[in-house]
């Protein structure tokens, strides 16, 4: 079905390729300012929570990753729930004979916002190189695992933010929400103080999309992590498909 | 059943209503709270751990934390949005039903964009004055001529962010990229207007730049004024005069841009 979904969207999409032109020099823009931000906070210190530079760069490769995802599949996806929620046009995506959540999720491509994928890819490659390190094969698997549960993880976030619409019907800016909170996930959870640490790690857990993976790739945690990452995914995934479960029940309850 | 309890069952579901109501008007404003809270906490986090127990340029902990907070609070006071629902009316075409209304509107815009701060300023204040209570790094010495010329600062940053966002929309009049421009001011601001470090802590030519153009009035002046690091006459005189200036420039460009483009608008037939 999602095959289907995106094969729409893609032929459609293809007609504007203006777009993929704008997106492009979008994140170039956001991935220029970020280099730029990283650069002042290096001009007065040598090291971030531990991480040199071209560390840090890998990892802001990876958010640069994450946000293609967010942008491609989950904003124009998920994250359209809490107005529909509010419009009501909810009930017309619920009447499908299908899964709603996976409908919900996954009915859209924004194949150009891909790119940031592409782009954020490309980012971390060039800062191993100029690292100077070359990852062995499990650090390789252990990334691509990290960066899979990553997604999940996103993804349940978003999840958990949307289902908010359903009790707190008016919050229709969630989305824009998301971006402020995932923006501490630019830098390793290391250079923040306890408190933020706190945050990241246990509440709203965005450092396991980024630190994670780009610790994996450098070699700062071992292979094994992907384990580690993979039931993080796990659970997330559960969670997020219990905090559905439990707005839907509210929402077609209160209808009738 | 008596009157008097039917009258007061329905009081009760008229209270509750009334509650459920607000509290979801309550919890939209504590979300956009939370959404202007988090770029600064997040900075300020950055900060904290790299001056460590020194300081940066002459800012250490303490002094990083006071600014970021000083920022939390002006730029709730002086943010503005109406480039972005502007643009969107210009293009879809909802313009044309309010440019049949008597009032511009701008006043409109203005209003709304006052209520919001009056809402939610009480709230801030609050919050700094709790955190305040029990984290000593925050506190701001007792000195209400000061926040009295902090408070025309913010009103001049606040009058001049508005019409910068309501120029900035109208360029949807003659470009589809409008919001790539709020983009690309936003990015600006977050070095030039002091968002992401105080402008001491900018080489020294980028600060100087923010000094020249309107951004250090925008956001960086009010927020040194209120944490104390404005400290002489004539900075104080400089910083009113360039928030003055500024905020004359945008409110031309804003006339400029509304009067042109309405020409340009109603001549497509729009």
């Amino acid at each position: 079905m999602v095959a289907a979904l995106w094969r729409v969207n893609v032929a459609e999409e293809l007609q504007y390729r203006a777009n993929l032109v704008a997106s492009v020099l979008g994140t170039l823009f956001n991935m220029a300012t970020a280099l730029l931000t990283l650069a002042l906070f290096f001009r007065h210190a040598s090291r971030l929570g531990g991480w040199d530079y071209w560390e840090v760069v890998v990892l802001l490769g990876v958010f640069n990753t994450l946000s293609g995802v967010v942008e491609a599949i989950l904003r124009p996806g998920i994250g359209q729930l809490a107005g529909e929620v509010r419009s009501g046009s909810l009930d017309l995506v619920l009447a499908r004979p299908v899964d709603a959540q996976a409908f919900v999720s996954f009915r859209r491509l924004d194949i150009w916002r891909l790119s940031d994928v592409v782009l954020g890819l490309g980012l971390t490659g060039y800062a191993l190189w100029r690292l100077g390190s070359v990852p062995p094969i499990l650090a390789l698997i252990a990334f691509a695992v990290a960066l899979a549960a990553a997604c999940v993880v996103v993804y349940a976030i978003w999840v958990a933010l949307m289902s908010l619409a359903f009790w707190f019907v008016s919050v229709e800016n969630l989305s824009v929400l998301f971006d402020a909170v995932y923006a501490g996930a630019r830098y390793p959870v290391s250079a923040y103080p306890g408190a933020l640490r706190f945050l990241f790690v246990y509440l709203i857990p965005i450092a396991w999309t980024t630190t994670v993976p780009a610790s994996a790739l450098t070699g700062r945690l071992g292979p094994e992590t992907a384990f580690g990452a993979a039931i993080v995914g796990i659970v997330a995934f559960l969670l997020a498909r219990l905090v559905w479960r439990a707005a839907l029940k509210k929402y077609t309850g209160a209808s009738g | 059943m008596s009157g008097a309890g039917a009258w007061a069952r329905r009081y009760w579901a008229l209270m509750r209503n009334a509650w459920l109501v607000d509290f979801q008007y309550r919890a939209a404003i504590a979300l956009w709270l939370l959404w202007g809270m988090m770029e600064p906490a997040i900075a300020l986090g950055i900060w904290w751990g790299v001056a460590g127990t020194g300081d940066v340029a002459g800012y250490g902990r303490a002094d990083f934390a006071r600014y970021f907070f000083a920022v939390m609070l002006v730029n709730q006071l002086t943010i503005a949005w109406d480039s972005w629902y502007l643009d969107r009316w210009i293009r879809n075409g909802e313009l044309n039903f309010r440019l049949a209304r008597p009032l511009n509107p701008v006043h409109e815009a203005l209003a709304d964009n006052l209520a919001y701060k009056a809402r939610s300023a009480g709230f801030l204040i609050v919050l700094w004055l709790v955190v305040a209570a029990v984290w000593p790094p925050v506190r701001l010495p007792f000195d209400p001529a000061r926040w009295a010329l902090t408070a025309v600062a913010v009103a001049l940053a606040a009058g001049m962010r508005f019409f910068i966002s309501y120029a900035t929309g109208l360029t949807a009049f003659w470009t589809t990229r409008a919001t790539a421009i709020m983009e690309l001011h936003a990015g600006l601001s977050l070095f030039l207007a002091g968002r992401i470090a105080p402008l001491a802590l900018l080489p020294p030519a980028v600060a100087g730049v923010a000094g020249v153009l309107w951004f250090s009035s925008m956001l960086a002046f009010p927020v040194n004024l209120l944490t104390g690091a404005v400290q002489s006459t004539e900075a104080l005189l400089r910083g009113f005069a360039g928030q003055v200036v500024w905020l004359a420039f945008w409110f031309a460009a804003y006339r400029l841009a509304w009067s042109r483009g309405l020409r340009k608008y109603g001549a497509v037939g729009g």
